[in-house]
């Protein structure tokens, strides 16, 4: 179980980081199509008009694949915000009663992003809503990437919170104990 | 339900969803939730859902993760120890010496990556040390590091001025360009300080090094080519209207990547730390994103911040006033909370205020990050203090200390940009239209 559960999670990072990568070639195939274009201009040669149609459109659906798919490994690398100083303060059987206070709160609100999320994704299934650019994407795909990050990141609170339940630290827990400045890009 | 009995509420639920210590996307979500339930009979999980997808399907936002990349790409090279040994000849027989080399340093290391956090752990790295090693005051090259670490978030490009740019849809390009003058007038503020710092307390100063000869200035100089030829592509670029944010930053990646394998400081494990690395920023910032897109759609429904912007109106404040209690709330907020969470919670409440006593939206994105950049140095909760407590194994309230001075050169700062808002608002005016 433990393992198939990292699995998962390892394998939404990677799908996370793939998206990434694709932005990055999109863009990257974009500008040297407009180099391209722009050097034969000085030969007065034609432009060949090399371009990804849709690419703002697309860029933005696989940002939102990205972000949603790394909330799991996020989560349990302890990479989210949050104020540990109460946590800090309080004796330990305290703070471990404040942890399963917070772990059972962010499963309720983890569990009412997905649910939501996942409704908006039928809907557009539904009334097969697409977006406006020259390619029309169903709305239903892009919003998929954003479930399937939800609810696999629900999934990842469950599991913090069934580790706070029989006693013992949750991942996150403990990374935050052990983090480096490696990982404090982005404050 | 009166509006002020409800705000009062909501903020409360948010100061404890807080200090229990729920992450801040989350805790955002849920004053937005307790606002829908008590002052609505809208739909709230549908609301949520579409504001959700609403705010973060967005072109704009796919500049953040590259430019993260870049920055955590250059992180993992040898552009640290290249830097100091680049910047070193040039600075040693300045007053306060190779302390400068922290200000520049970081300056530098800003031009290049979008993180405070991150220029000043890049920087530190190398110059504590090296610092140390040749006695020099190890309170002031604390300070000096704190102060100027917090380049990252002004000197573009900066995480928090697209997350800015992206919640307010103002342009990421014009922000950019705005931060530039005031990140350069910092830079020689804090320097000012060292120099005038060093002057009175030589005694505190290992003496100073002969000059460095012309072969070794040179050596330096061709060792920070390569990132200075990568600021001007990346900046110039934006500048010149070349290119869009995420064009540049992409070329950036390219261009940082290139200078790691060209100086073999880029390994296969170190290239997937940097993507793993820069997924999960982009994920921790867009959750916060997410949770305040939510809170935002909410607090429309509530009427609140239309209401506090119609009651500024009124009452014709000055904007030095309203700028001022702003300053004071913020510095508050800034003990407490970092800077992207900062910036979420005034443009879900507090920016139509703002517009509504007539501040330029440009502008006050630019004191928003001197705000959000104090908040880095100020403790318990300051990022910049976090690293040097990691780099130096000092507590964060001694770091905290030996920053204060330049923590009021930024109060200073922001006094002087808010007395001339033309230090911030010249160079995007001056952009080539498009």
């Amino acid at each position: 179980m433990r393992k198939a559960l990292d699995g998962l999670y390892g394998a939404a990072l990677i799908a996370s980081v793939m998206a990434m990568v694709t932005i990055a070639g999109l863009v990257l195939f974009q500008v040297a199509g407009r180099i391209i274009d722009r050097v034969l201009g000085w030969f007065g040669a034609d432009a060949l008009g090399l371009s990804v149609p849709s690419l703002a459109e697309i860029g933005g659906f696989l940002f939102v694949a990205s972000a949603f798919l790394a909330l799991p490994a996020t989560l349990r690398a302890a990479g989210h915000v949050r104020v540990t100083m109460l946590a800090r303060a309080l004796p330990p059987t305290g703070a471990r009663a404040l942890t399963l206070l917070v772990v059972a709160a962010a499963t309720a609100l983890g569990l009412f992003a997905a649910w939501h999320s996942w409704l908006q994704t039928l809907d557009s299934w539904q009334f097969n809503s697409v977006s406006f650019g020259m390619i029309r994407i169903p709305l239903w795909l892009p919003q998929g990437g954003m479930t399937l990050g939800l609810v696999i990141f629900a999934v990842a609170l469950t599991d913090e919170l069934v580790a706070a339940l029989r006693g013992r630290d949750p991942a996150f827990i403990a990374a935050e104990a052990s983090k480096s400045i490696d990982a404090m890009e982005g404050h | 339900m009166d509006l002020g009995i409800l705000s009062l509420i909501l903020v409360a639920v948010l100061f404890i969803c807080l200090a229990l210590g729920l992450w801040v996307g989350f805790a955002l979500t849920a004053v937005g939730l307790a606002a829908m339930v008590l002052a609505t009979s809208a739909p709230v999980g549908a609301v949520f859902a579409t504001k959700v997808w609403g705010a973060l399907n967005i072109w704009d936002l796919t500049a953040l993760p590259m430019f993260i990349w870049m920055g955590e790409i250059l992180f993992r090279s040898r552009l640290s120890s290249d830097m100091f040994r680049g910047l070193a000849p040039f600075t040693r027989r300045l007053p306060g010496g190779l302390l400068h080399v922290n200000i520049l340093g970081c300056a530098l290391f800003a031009a290049v990556s979008g993180s405070s956090a991150a220029t000043t752990a890049t920087v530190g790295r190398m110059s504590l040390p090296e610092l140390r090693s040749r006695g020099y005051d190890d309170r002031m090259s604390i300070g000096t590091l704190a102060g100027s670490g917090t380049f990252g978030f002004l000197i573009p490009p900066s995480i928090i001025l697209i997350v800015y740019g992206a919640a307010t849809e103002q342009s990421i390009a014009r922000l950019f360009l705005a931060g530039v003058l005031p990140g350069l007038m910092l830079a020689v503020m804090f320097s000012g300080y060292t120099m005038i710092w060093a002057t009175l307390n030589k005694h505190r100063m290992p003496p100073q090094e002969p000059p460095a000869p012309l072969r070794e200035k040179l050596r330096g100089a061709l060792l920070l080519l390569p990132t200075l030829a990568l600021i001007v592509c990346v900046i110039g670029s934006i500048y010149a209207g070349l290119a869009s944010p995420t064009e540049a930053a992409v070329v950036g990646v390219v261009g940082a990547l290139a200078i790691s394998l060209a100086s073999n400081g880029l390994t296969r494990a170190g290239l997937w730390d940097s993507v793993r690395g820069a997924a999960m920023t982009t994920c921790m910032i867009a959750f916060i994103l997410a949770g305040a897109a939510f809170l935002t759609g909410a607090m429309g429904y509530t009427g609140i911040p239309r209401s506090l912007a119609a009651w500024i109106g009124e009452q014709q404040f000055s904007p030095y006033a309203l700028l001022a209690a702003l300053l004071l709330f913020f510095i508050v907020l800034g003990f407490f909370l970092d800077g992207i969470s900062i910036v979420v919670l005034t443009t879900s409440v507090i920016l139509p205020m703002v517009l509504a006593a007539g501040i330029d939206p440009i502008w006050f994105g630019i004191f928003l990050v001197l705000v959000v950049e104090m908040s880095q140095i100020t403790p318990p909760v300051g990022f910049n203090l976090f690293v040097l407590q990691s780099i130096t194994g000092r507590d964060i309230f001694s770091i905290a200390r030996y920053a204060l001075p330049f923590f009021l050169i930024l109060v200073l700062a922001t006094v002087m940009l808010t007395v001339f808002p033309q230090i911030a608002l010249w160079l995007p005016s001056t952009m080539m239209a498009r």
